[in-house]
């Protein structure tokens, strides 16, 4: 049994008026991702890569159960993400810099209530807390409000409270985005450790760099569709300079032209 | 369940640490009322009395002795020297130099005496529009009335012909129902609309503003029941409502005395007993938690707080003019098809209870009602929360 598969992922949004209007179409439906398949596992990092609209956050977003799949399924640990979902999100952490913590609370409080949440007893709680807090650097600031935080420690207090069940399984929209350079290697530097503990990782990322950093194996979505899904050395192995960025603007031209013929 | 108890504890956390929140939400709604209340109570008072050592400006002409001595009894007066003509009078009072101009006939006590075919004439000029001057027409129209009075006595032989019947009314209303149709009438127009108001204030942050503020999420990925979630919500958005509806309840009832302006005959609240408060305590949870329900559909609808609030305002509108209308109407209505309905059966199940005329059937239809309501409204929310067109719509 695979650690967390994809099986053939269907997914598709109908446009309001509002996003027809702004993004002047006419089209009523857009079919955001196309029968994608891909597997990860415990111990690697998966780098999903793609072009803004690529689907990306959209296959994040099914996997930890905030959207369902119009088709196919995803199983993580043999569980299906359709019917067993409650099941899913205890071991699952999702991250993205969009997932905004209430101003209101300081990241102590927040730490608790999402850890009483997730069923973890007090002990556990503080052990935890005071593991997490003190490896971020949160400790000093565990009693101070959000909205007076900077947005680093803003990230990195998400970052903990997404963490407070020790989820096997970690998925994790553009990491880096809008980090500055500090936070984003504490982020980076966290998820590699967390790739040695033996957590399955999936980032999506539009950023070649990341991916060659922390990558193990790397998907290539385009229009929705999986262009490429293998180990990251093998990938790079399909430009003859091993050039990742290479391969990525060619599969990206590949698909404008098979656009273009449709 | 156990995941309920903790967004209900987030919840009430939130809202009871923040100082604004408190002050807006549990101090504001009964100190407004206990302050507006008792001007409004004190405004009213003071139009009705004059203050004791007010002394009234009268200019006259030709004032008949008895009618001095009658003034001399019942008002505290002073007459205005000089002699003003009818433009100079007008000027002055509205000027408020004088309060009242009372012009009699140059020969009027000997036309009374002599029963003059042809009667005496008085010319009263006053300002309705000025309080002190209002009030001394009053006073002077009861002096003139009562003169009047006396020289129809004088002139009739027979009392008879002066009191050809004596008319005896008794009110046989009891204290206790007089009491019964104050409160009837004011309370459930209050309460509903303070319920709806302190759920207004409350409701639509607990999940429109998670929608806003993007917080949401955070709470969707966690392994808890979208049912705990609804029911997390609610509520705690309905006892923290319930305690809002209460603040506004304490200012009403200490500007009560205020408002009635002590009158002997103020409402007491102690007319209730066990049975009635049960009663209106369980009418109240069920009414609160079916307004939340109602208030947190529409902010799980809602994108934004602002928005939330805007779809709830007509729902808020329709149930004030429901108070409104329950506190104007006739009688309680009966019928229990009548208790079914949303708002309007509480209301008037609320009425009866307090004019001791309910019946516990309609009672129950009434919680059983509401209760289906809230279940349904329970089932919906759920079901919204698993929707993420709803979740994350933008």
């Amino acid at each position: 049994m695979t650690d967390l598969e994809v099986r053939d992922l269907r997914k598709t949004f109908r446009l309001s008026r509002k996003q027809r209007r702004i993004e002047r179409t006419d089209e009523k439906k857009r079919i955001a991702v196309k029968g994608l398949s891909f597997t990860a596992r415990r111990g690697e990092i998966y780098g999903l890569l793609g072009p803004n609209g690529a689907g990306k956050t959209t296959t994040l977003r099914c996997i930890s159960t905030l959207i369902r799949p119009d088709e196919g399924d995803i199983f993580i640990d043999g569980k299906s993400v359709l019917k067993e979902s409650i099941e899913v999100r205890k071991n699952i952490a999702f991250l993205t810099t969009e997932l905004k913590l209430d101003d209101f609370f300081t990241p102590n409080y927040l730490f608790g209530y999402f850890s009483r949440l997730h069923g973890i007893d007090e002990k556990t709680m503080e052990k935890r807390r005071t593991e997490q807090f003190e490896r971020f650097g949160i400790d000093k600031f565990a009693e101070v409000k959000v909205a007076d935080l900077s947005s680093g420690m803003k990230q990195k207090t998400s970052l903990a409270i997404s963490l407070v069940h020790d989820p096997d399984f970690i998925i994790f929209d553009e990491p880096t985005n809008g980090l500055d350079v500090l936070t984003a290697r504490t982020v980076i530097d966290y998820l590699l450790e967390m790739r040695e503990a033996g957590k399955a990782i999936i980032i999506s990322t539009h950023i070649l760099s990341v991916v060659e950093k922390m990558c193990d194996r790397v998907g290539i979505i385009i229009d929705g569709e999986l262009k490429v899904s293998d180990e990251l050395a093998k990938v790079k192995a399909l430009d003859e300079n091993g050039d990742l960025e290479e391969v990525f603007f060619h599969l990206v031209e590949e698909s404008a032209g098979d656009f273009a013929h449709a | 369940m156990r995941n309920m108890f903790v967004i209900f504890r987030k919840e009430l956390y939130r809202v009871l640490t923040d100082k604004r929140l408190v002050l807006t939400v549990f101090i504001l709604p009964g100190l407004s009322i206990f302050v507006i209340y008792t001007i409004i109570g004190t405004l009213v008072q003071a139009q009705f009395t004059e203050p004791e050592d007010y002394e009234t400006k009268i200019y006259a002409e030709n004032v008949p002795d008895a009618i001095v001595h009658r003034l001399d009894e019942t008002m505290n007066y002073r007459f205005i020297e000089g002699e003003l003509t009818r433009d100079d009078i007008e000027e002055q009072i509205m000027d408020e130099k004088i309060d009242l101009a009372v012009i009699f006939a140059e020969d009027f006590e000997e036309r009374i005496i002599d029963k003059s075919p042809n009667p005496p004439g008085v010319t009263v000029f006053y300002n309705q529009g000025n309080q002190s001057s209002a009030s001394a027409h009053t006073r002077f129209s009861a002096v003139m009335n009562a003169y009047h009075e006396s020289i129809i006595k004088e002139r009739l032989d027979d009392p008879a012909d002066y009191h050809p019947y004596i008319l005896a009314t008794e009110n046989i209303i009891d204290e206790r129902s007089m009491a019964a149709q104050g409160f009837a009438m004011l309370l459930p127009m209050l309460i509903i609309i303070f319920l709806f108001a302190g759920a207004m204030s409350i409701g639509p942050d607990a999940i429109a503003g998670e929608k806003e503020r993007g917080t949401i999420a955070s709470l969707l990925v966690t392994p808890t029941k979208r049912r705990d979630i609804a029911l997390g919500k609610v509520t705690s958005s309905a006892l923290l409502s319930l305690l809002s509806a209460l603040s506004a309840f304490i200012g009403i009832i200490l500007s009560l005395p205020r408002l009635m302006m002590a009158d002997e005959t103020m409402p007491d609240i102690s007319i209730y007993g066990a049975q009635e408060f049960l009663a209106i305590f369980f009418l109240l949870v069920v009414t609160v938690i079916f307004i939340v329900g109602l208030i947190s559909i529409i902010s799980a609808y809602a994108k934004t707080i602002k928005e939330a609030s805007m779809l709830i305002m007509p729902f808020y509108f329709i149930a004030m003019i429901i108070g409104i209308m329950n506190s104007f109407g006739a009688e309680v209505n009966q019928n229990p098809l009548v208790h079914l309905v949303p708002i309007y059966g509480p209301i008037n199940m609320l009425s009866g209870i307090l004019l001791f005329d309910y019946s516990l059937t309609n009672f129950f239809v009434t919680i059983a009602a509401n209760i289906v309501y809230i279940a349904v409204f329970v089932f919906i929310l759920n079901k919204m929360f698993d929707n993420e067109k709803v979740m994350f719509a933008r």
